[in-house]
Order: structure tokens, then C-alpha cells, then sequence
């Protein structure tokens, strides 16, 4: 070989190998009482250092408005208020409730966000399962058609003294939403957020595949963390509801944190429902109404819920069998059996 | 030596060079996709406050919002030995050898064998 041509292959090759690459930077913290992990796609550690910042921040002062324990935020004076006056808040505290009460129609009020009197009840870190007679008391408070919302005015108020919101089960998938939204303005194409198990993700990996989102087995068999099937997924949010997060077992029954509205107590017939949507709030709020339907309901609102916009589940029945919709029945891949 | 090196043309030494500068750069490239092991990490309010070998049987102690914490790494695992946060959920998780401790009210966190939780699997995130 000349000098020539091995100068210009070389040349060629240091041109095409100039020019910096896309890098995936992550960074995760604890915030919104949860563990938050954000992974963004980047040619510049820089610029995905300050875009994933100011999500975090966003996805902080969202947190302060929405939280149930703090009596200084926007959702706490909401509650205060109860049947006494309506409470302006900001347009992401109703946006999330105008949200949750959307799913709550839609469901049937299978998702209630006015569950908190009896959440209020149930302590799953001492193992504390309420009297009867408390639940049956508080039951009546739990009512979403009770939650009056002023768009114009951008106010809400509970009609009735004693109601309490709680957007637990829905307000993880809307901060995802709102953390991709503010990684978009910082000119953020690709990326993960993961709000626990809240995950929205965008765009496509620095290897150019979808992201691949493990969905963790029920029943864990040995290993922490064991995933029972993977999904790859872009542009997408998916949230799983499962009886396995916040548990306790009392003479052989299994109490665990997804509540029946319309009982007060946890709903059966299901382990786990993982819901694949285009938006999170979507995927958070859904998975627990299907998980309170039960397998037969369950599966006719998520057939229903297509009509509206693309949405998918991927269900583990209490006998373990499964359901999967069409939409994602060829992109499932089984880790384990279970 | 001298006498093969002698042999060579220009084009073949630029070649050598090249074969050279691409071996060293791929083991970098190779260390640059890897996930980060036998390291703990620990963070405390999102930012890095200590980060230690996995391997080195030690015990770290560290002020945080809810008072001191103790990390213990003992036989290639660690654990949050002491936390003064109430529900002690972070005390109760016991030992890891590859993942993360979360300790919310402290907002305490210790990344087990490096960041990369999920990677050997090529998982980017858990749902669950």
C-alpha cells in the first residue's frame, strides 16, 4: 500500500470517529418520599447535568404541593378545607386532579383519589389493620363525585367536611410526565425517568434500541428484585400496581396498600397489573382501577380504555396466570417462570 | 529488532500507529461501557458524600437530615448498620452485595456495586 492511500484511509477514519457521541448520564434522589432516577441521553455531561437539575427541582416543588403529610401544602389545605371552602391551587395540583377524577369516572370509581380517610386507617409499617366499624364510619367520605373543580378560577373543593384527597396512586405517573416535559424544554430528546416504578421513557438509548423496562415478579422467589418479564418501550409510560409492595399477613390473609373504594379494604383477585400508556398519569391511575376490578372488569376497562387512546396491560392473576393485550403481546418477553 | 523495524516502510510504521492508538482507545471505550463494580456509593441529599471499595471490610459514619448513619461494608456487601429515621426501613433491608439502599426520611442513598443496577441484565429501569 502507497503512503497515499493509507494517509487518506486514516484520515476518513479519524473523521468519522470526531465529533462527540451520545452519552446516557443518570442521576437519581430521594424526593417526593420516593426514589427518583432520571437517565437522559446526552452528547454533553453538562448540559444533562443541568437539564436532569432542573427536573429534579420541578419534580420537588410538585412534590411540596401534592404531598398528603405536609400541612403546608396546596393538597393539605384542599383537605382542610373540606366542606367549608374552596382552595386555589396551582394549575399542576389541578391538572393531576382533574386527571384522577377523569380516571375515576372512566373506572367507575374503582380508582377513588378520596380514599384518604381510609388509607388514614391502615398503617403498613406496624402491621395495623382498622376495626370494622371505623372503616364502615369513614366509607361514605370516599366518594370522587364529591370533588368540585373551577377550571376558570383554577380552584377544587370537597363537599364534604371529613373528605380526604389522596393522590398517592396517581400523582408518581404524573410526575414523570411533568420531569419528561422539563427535560424536553432543556432540548432533552431521549431519556428515562423512573419515579419508583413510574417509568416514562423517550426517544431511544445511545445504542439506538428502545429502553428495556424490567417488570418485577410478584412473588419473589430468592433474588431481590426478580423480574418476571422485560418490555422495550419508547415514547411510552408504565406504572404496575401489585400486592406485593406494601403488605402485611394477619392469620394467613394477605392486607396489602390497593384499596377497594367501595369496601375499605384491599381488593383481591389480582398480584400485580402493569399498564403500558402514552402518558404516565395514565399508567399510575389505571393500573389500580384495574387492579381493584378484578380479572373480568379489569379486562373490559382496559379493552374500553383503547377506544380512547393506546393503552395496554400486562396482568398476574392470584392463580398466576396471565393476561396481555394485543398491543404488547409480541414485545413481552418472559424472564422466569412463576 | 533493529534490523526488522529497519525493514518496515513509512506506511507501515503510520499502520502500526494506527493498530496502536485503536487498542488503547477501545480499552477505554470497553471500561466506558461497563458498569462501575465493587464500589459503594453514598449519597446524601443527592449529592456524593463518600465512596469506598466494595472489598475493603469497613464502617462509615455520616451526619445526615435525621442524624448520624452508619454504613457498614463487610464480606463484599453493605448495609445501613444505624439510621435514626422512624420507620428504619433502610436498617431493615440488611445486606446488599449488588444494588441500592434507600433511606428516604434521610434522604440517604448507597448505590452497592456501582450505579449500574440493572445493567448486567441491560435493564434501563424496574417497574414494581
Amino acid at each position: 500500500m502507497g503512503i497515499r492511500p493509507l494517509l487518506i484511509v486514516l484520515l476518513l477514519l479519524a473523521v468519522s470517529c470526531s465529533g462527540p457521541k451520545p452519552h446516557s448520564y443518570q442521576k437519581s434522589k430521594a424526593l417526593m418520599d420516593t426514589f427518583i432516577t432520571i437517565t437522559v441521553v446526552s452528547d454533553s455531561e453538562a448540559t444533562a447535568g443541568a437539564a436532569i437539575e432542573k427536573a429534579f427541582v420541578r419534580l420537588e416543588q410538585f412534590g411540596n404541593m401534592i404531598n398528603f403529610f405536609s400541612p403546608d401544602s396546596e393538597l393539605s389545605m384542599v383537605n382542610n378545607n373540606a366542606g367549608v371552602a374552596a382552595t386555589h391551587v396551582s394549575p399542576e395540583t389541578l391538572e393531576v386532579i382533574d386527571k384522577a377524577l377523569y380516571v375515576a369516572e372512566k373506572s367507575g370509581g374503582a380508582f377513588d383519589p378520596t380514599i384518604g380517610p381510609i388509607m388514614q386507617l391502615w398503617d403498613f409499617h406496624k402491621n395495623t389493620k382498622p376495626e370494622d366499624a371505623e372503616v364502615k364510619r369513614r366509607l361514605p367520605l370516599v366518594n370522587y363525585r364529591n370533588v368540585r373543580i373551577d377550571r376558570k378560577h383554577s380552584t377544587v373543593f370537597l363537599t364534604r367536611k371529613g373528605m380526604l384527597l389522596d393522590l398517592g396512586g396517581i400523582a408518581k405517573g404524573y410526575a414523570a410526565d411533568l420531569a419528561v416535559e422539563t427535560l424536553g424544554k432543556q432540548g432533552i430528546r431521549s431519556g428515562i425517568v423512573a419515579v419508583a416504578g413510574d417509568i416514562k421513557a423517550f426517544g431511544y438509548r445511545p445504542d439506538g434500541k428502545p429502553w428495556n423496562i424490567g417488570i418485577k415478579n410478584p412473588r419473589q422467589k430468592g433474588e431481590k428484585d426478580e423480574i418476571i418479564a422485560t418490555i422495550p418501550l419508547s415514547d411510552k409510560a408504565i406504572s404496575t400496581a401489585g400486592d406485593y409492595e406494601r403488605f402485611f399477613i394477619m392469620n394467613g390473609q394477605r392486607y396489602h396498600h390497593i384499596m377497594n373504594p367501595a369496601t375499605g379494604y384491599p381488593a383481591y383477585g389480582t398480584r400485580s397489573v402493569s399498564v403500558v400508556a402514552d402518558k404516565g398519569v395514565f399508567a399510575d391511575g389505571f393500573d389500580n382501577a384495574i387492579f381493584v376490578l378484578g380479572p373480568e372488569k379489569g379486562r373490559k376497562l382496559i379493552e374500553q380504555l383503547n377506544r380512547d387512546f393506546p393503552a395496554d396491560a400486562f396482568i398476574i392473576y392470584d392463580n398466576g396466570s396471565e393476561y396481555i393485550t394485543t398491543g404488547i403481546n409480541g414485545l413481552l418477553k418472559h424472564e422466569k417462570e412463576h | 529488532m533493529k534490523k526488522s523495524i529497519k525493514g518496515t516502510t513509512i506506511s507501515d510504521r503510520l499502520l502500526l500507529l494506527f493498530l496502536i492508538t485503536a487498542s488503547i482507545s477501545g480499552i477505554f471505550l470497553a471500561r466506558d461501557a461497563l458498569p462501575e463494580s465493587g464500589e459503594v456509593v453514598i449519597e446524601l441529599d443527592g449529592q456524593p458524600a463518600f465512596t469506598a471499595a466494595l472489598r475493603e471490610d469497613r464502617v462509615i459514619r455520616l451526619q445526615s437530615s435525621v442524624g448520624p448513619v452508619e454504613v457498614e461494608i463487610k464480606n463484599s456487601r453493605a448495609r445501613i448498620r444505624e439510621a435514626h429515621c422512624p420507620n428504619q426501613l433502610c436498617v431493615k433491608q440488611g445486606w446488599v452485595s449488588r444494588g441500592i439502599i434507600v433511606c428516604l426520611p434521610g434522604k440517604i442513598v448507597v448505590f452497592v456495586g456501582g450505579r449500574g443496577k440493572h445493567k448486567k441484565k441491560d435493564l434501563d429501569a424496574v417497574t414494581g
